[in-house]
């Protein structure tokens, strides 16, 4: 049988792991997708990727006799800095799962293992794996500048979930339309504890590989922060300095975070230099959110940042975006404007959020006609039921 | 699109940008600023009066300059902002790192204040 395209290495000291993982994955290895390799400890761990040199990913338990698993994620780097981990933790284990995403953890998964949402994982690690490869490679080489873009829009688009939450009290949407040469932007929906979860849209300040590269840091270290902390503007606090302590280069970010809390409708958000999201309420009327003021990410250490609270009522409509909406030029090099964002929302109130985001590309495209999009264009949209909750 | 111009009072250099500065021609805007700072220069002054819309990228170039004029011990200020400019300046939170004044001349009474 030929070598499979990737080959996975399964760390946890539950013996009946191994025979369960190859039973449900059977058709993925049949079809010479995955192989896996197991251990089951974090020593164990290491003499195998120090044996083998072809295995791509790290699936590790956190809890096990001698060596655990967040000692491992320490560990791996030493061994090949490319291996990508996704760790496997008790359900609501927050502290270990943000110790895990501060290592450099890719993402994680909960017990016990829904396999279903296990394989989406492993498949967006790897999709993040191949990108991240073909990046560091164009890094060291003197490739064109279309293909270094074509290599760090493939990055940006791997980082962006594709799957979003519709609950009967809630929906959330979110869609990105790159620019050819220009990219930057990106959204994540993070789940909390408690059911509530947490919003992000940002917009790096750069092209190309470096700036998808500054991109990465930036989520990899919001989803961290964000596990387990109430307050957002603590989380921009941690990222921001994080993110100093890595950028030689002068970039930044512009990073809009809020956590929404599905039983009150409670959104609080804090804001590093993004543009404000939008309110609508049923009626089709829309204002910015208060302003909480913060710089931009990456630039300043120390900086703290103040957060702010609003409802969500029912019917109601949260809507982010990045500048590539608002900024966005028809053929005369007017800008598309807040006037007409709001008038999409006045003429038909938003009560899907798939539909609601879908309309601002459309209305945005009509606008801008034959101009070439100069600015990736990204926008975000959480809808609350009428109902409520 | 672009254009950068200076001209010279005593020891301070005013810059003026005109146009649009975004991710395009910002390579190019950090080299008209480099290009027009002289060795004898003891400040900066960018007059961006004549500016239509800065994106990020442009931003950038700013920062970088700001930094890197500071390690040299070089005076930097902003004038003459325009009000959407000046919006973008307050959202992004520029307006906290680096120093805005409403004209060349109130910029330059500073420098030498």
């Amino acid at each position: 049988m030929a070598e499979a395209q990737y080959k996975i290495l399964v760390v946890d000291d539950e013996v009946d792991l191994q025979p369960l993982m190859l039973q449900r994955m059977r058709r993925d290895i049949r079809a010479g997708r995955y192989s896996f390799v197991f251990a089951h400890n974090g020593i164990e761990a290491l003499e195998k990727l120090n044996e083998d040199d072809t295995i791509d990913m790290v699936l590790s338990d956190i809890n096990m006799p001698q060596m655990d698993g967040l000692t491992l994620l320490e560990q791996i780097p030493t061994v090949d800095p490319n291996i990508k981990s996704v760790i496997v933790s008790a359900y609501g284990d927050m502290k270990n799962i943000r110790t895990a995403m501060n290592r450099g953890a890719f993402d994680f998964v909960t017990k016990p293992l829904d396999f279903a949402d296990l394989r989406i994982t492993i498949e967006r690690t790897l999709a993040h794996l191949t990108e991240w490869r073909a990046a560091l490679a164009s890094r060291d080489q003197l490739v064109s500048l279309q293909k270094e873009l074509d290599v760090a829009n493939k990055m940006q688009k791997s980082i962006l979930p594709t799957q979003f939450p519709r609950k009967d009290d809630y929906e959330v949407f979110a869609h990105m339309e790159p620019a050819r040469d220009v990219g930057g932007d990106f959204y994540d929906v993070i789940n909390l504890e408690h059911d509530r979860i947490g919003l992000c849209i940002a917009d790096v300040s750069d092209k190309g590989v470096p700036a998808a590269l500054f991109m990465m840091s930036s989520r990899t270290l919001l989803k961290g922060a964000s596990i387990g902390c109430d307050n957002p503007g603590d989380v921009l606090r941690e990222v921001n300095d994080l993110l100093r302590e890595t950028n030689a280069t002068e970039m930044f970010v512009t990073l809009l975070y809020g956590i929404f809390d599905p039983a009150s409708g409670d959104f609080a958000y804090a804001n590093g230099g993004h543009n404000e999201p939008l309110l609508i309420r049923p009626d089709g009327s829309s204002s910015l959110l208060p302003r909480t003021g913060g710089i931009i990410l990456g630039v300043l250490a120390g900086m703290e940042f103040a957060h702010n609270t609003i409802n969500v009522g029912p019917g109601d409509t949260l809507f982010l975006y990045t500048d590539g909406v608002s900024e966005a030029m028809n053929v005369e090099t007017e800008e598309f404007g807040m006037e007409r964002l709001a008038a999409i929302f006045a003429e038909t109130p938003p009560d899907d959020a798939e539909e609601t985001t879908m309309a601002v590309f459309k209305a945005v495209h009509t606008f801008a006609g034959e101009t070439p999009q100069s600015d990736d264009i990204t926008c975000l949209t959480l809808h609350r039921s009428e109902s409520g909750s | 699109m672009m254009d950068v111009t200076s001209e010279r009072r005593g020891s301070t250099v005013i810059i003026n940008t005109a146009g649009r500065v975004d991710g395009s021609n910002a390579s190019e805007f950090q080299d008209a600023l480099e290009a027009n700072i002289g060795a004898e220069d003891s400040a900066v002054i960018l007059n961006l009066a004549e500016l239509d819309y800065i994106s990020s990228a442009g931003l950038r170039i700013i920062l970088l300059s700001a930094k890197n004029l500071r390690q040299r011990d070089i005076g930097f200020s902003i004038c003459s902002l325009s009000s959407s400019v000046h919006e973008l300046f307050i959202i992004s939170g520029f307006d906290q790192i680096i120093a805005i004044h409403s004209s060349p001349e109130t910029a330059l009474a500073a420098q030498e204040g």
